[in-house]
């Protein structure tokens, strides 16, 4: 009888989940049938990206900001993750750090524009970088964060009792133990920066990214089968990347238990 | 027992080695290396939005503008049909946010009570894919799924349900809030579901042997304890959906602005103080609403789970 219930009520829960589910994933599809829909062939939708400059000077920059901002803020998570920690003020920097996911893109991208103007910084490749990495900073703080705190901080005393000074400790006993957690906040930033719009486009100035193209673009003249072609490739490269992220984080749960 | 403390005496020295310099030296190398990029962020953080605010007083001249202490553009801001939209994003944005507490709190409460502890982690990164896919594409998704020969609309009429197209799927509040719904919600569940998760089981357990039925114990116990989450999530999906751009724009039809919108007009026309202005005041509401999150709430059992 109650076997039989919470059966039932099994039944219901996942019900619900997929139903929520489908509402969530449905959007993913409509792109990737989107951009084989071309009239002359289902190919050729992709095919034009390459021959077209533009978009290709889009897909580069989208490219070499993607690496910057992967390399950058996982740098700066771990070092305001390593503060929150030593200095005892998890209030203060946690709320430092979580603030931009709390501003809306265009105030944050506003802020940042009227920063850039009035320090007289031209906008570039690289003010496109340090709005991005703003963004994706708090969620690689939490990924770092997570993977210390599985770290026993019991090992840096013995590492400092047998007389290694504190840099030594962090880099040859608790870096290779949280490393895993670096490349995480790394792929996650990589993820966020591909999938970022309009605080990039707010001081984008001349150049262009994939993203702030499409925005354009929908805005201008609405979209295309390459536009469409470009959606489904940037969709794909994310859910690669997530699977990625996915396959990495077992590894980690697994070597910690 | 003399060699035994002989062999003590060599290994007392070594620990104290260099006195009070030895071990302030290799100490100040690493406060460098975490100040500095400590204050990086927060200037590249604080700066910007101290500067809005600043600019946000300034007066428009031209193309450019110069510093001054006016009002002029929170008059703009206030006086005109932006006001209007403001009012509206007001409205739009607390009715998205209790629609998304509504869908979010039971995914996120069977996650923590009713899903296989082996399996919470897998379910709970299905449910945050989504909001890693950049929501603008998503958006432009829905289009086609609810446009007048979109998929619903083709599977109504194949299915006899009706007899024409249903034109209020798309370009309407509808769409508006499905998109809005489906563009924050994901990123919700999560910090639902790590203040549910923290709650230590002993306080529902005992309201359950003192003799509160389920519901009751859920009312007085759980929920409460689960508000950090709840309220944490509602600030995130609030202040998205107030200062909303691309989801209005898509989905709501021609004319159809949210903050974001007027916003972003306001950078188009390049009356820089006017966006200040009112990007100021959006950041203004978040600002206050994380007040009272800090104001009202331990932060402590919220983030057990990360800081441990």
């Amino acid at each position: 009888m109650s076997k039989q219930r919470s059966s039932m009520e099994h039944l219901l829960m996942w019900s619900f989940f997929l139903l929520v589910l489908v509402f969530l994933y449905a959007p993913l599809v409509p792109p990737i049938i989107g951009s084989f829909s071309s009239a002359d062939g289902a190919t050729s939708a992709y095919t034009e990206i390459l021959r077209d400059p533009v978009l290709m000077n889009g897909v580069m920059n989208t490219l070499l900001i993607g690496i910057l901002v992967a390399v950058a803020t996982p740098l700066l998570a771990l070092a305001l993750a390593q503060a929150l920690r030593a200095w005892q003020r998890p209030k203060l920097i946690l709320t430092l750090v979580m603030l931009p996911l709390f501003v809306p893109g265009v105030s944050m991208g506003v802020a940042t524009a009227l920063f850039f103007r009035v320090t007289g910084m031209e906008a570039s490749i690289l003010s496109m970088v340090l709005v991005q990495v703003l963004w994706c900073l708090p969620f690689a703080t939490l990924v770092i964060l997570t993977a210390m705190s599985g770290f026993d901080q019991v090992y840096l005393e013995a590492a400092h009792m047998l007389g290694s000074n504190p840099m030594q400790a962090f880099f040859e006993i608790e870096l290779p133990q949280i490393v895993q957690g670096l490349f995480g906040a790394a792929i996650f930033s990589l993820i966020l920066s591909f999938n970022e719009t309009i605080r990039t486009s707010i001081v984008q100035g001349g150049e262009n990214t994939v993203q702030t193209y499409l925005w354009s673009q929908y805005q201008q003249i609405g979209l295309s089968p390459p536009l469409y072609a470009l959606m489904t490739i940037l969709i794909l490269l994310t859910l690669g990347l997530i699977i990625l992220l996915a396959v990495l984080d077992r590894r980690t749960a697994r070597r910690a238990s | 027992m003399a060699e035994v403390q002989g062999g003590m005496k060599p290994s007392l020295p070594t620990s104290g080695n260099g006195g009070i310099l030895g071990s302030l030296f290799p100490v100040l190398p690493r406060t460098v290396l975490l100040i500095v990029p400590v204050l990086f962020v927060a200037v590249l953080i604080i700066g910007p939005l101290s500067i809005m605010a600043a600019v946000s007083f300034w007066t428009k001249t031209g193309f450019t503008m110069k510093p001054d202490f006016s009002l002029e553009a929170y008059r703009t801001f206030l006086g005109g049909v932006r006001l209007s939209i403001f009012f509206r994003s007001l409205v739009v944005a607390t009715f998205a946010t209790l629609i998304m507490i509504v869908i979010a709190y039971p995914v996120a409460f069977l996650i923590a009570r009713r899903v296989r502890a082996d399996l919470v982690r897998s379910v709970l990164f299905l449910f945050s894919v989504p909001f890693l896919v950049n929501y603008i594409l998503r958006t432009f998704a829905w289009t086609d799924i609810l446009g007048r020969s979109g998929w619903v609309n083709e599977v109504l009429l194949w299915l006899g349900v009706v007899d024409a197209p249903l034109d209020w799927l798309l370009y309407s509040q509808f769409a508006v809030y499905l998109g809005l719904v489906t563009a924050y919600m994901p990123f919700m569940i999560f910090p639902i579901w790590l203040s549910l998760a923290g709650i230590d089981r002993r306080y529902e357990e005992a309201s359950w042997m003192l003799g509160e039925g389920p519901l009751r114990s859920f009312w007085h116990i759980t929920l409460p304890l689960s508000l950090p989450g709840v309220f944490a999530a509602a600030i995130f999906g609030f202040v998205g959906a107030f200062g909303e751009f691309a989801v209005s724009t898509v989905l709501g039809g021609t004319g159809y602005q949210l903050l974001g919108n007027s916003i972003t007009s306001a950078l188009d026309v390049i009356n820089y103080p006017l966006a200040a202005a009112m990007s100021t005041f959006t950041v203004g509401v978040m600002a206050v609403l994380l007040t009272l999150w800090f104001r009202a709430f331990d932060l402590r059992i919220f983030l057990a789970k990360i800081l441990d």
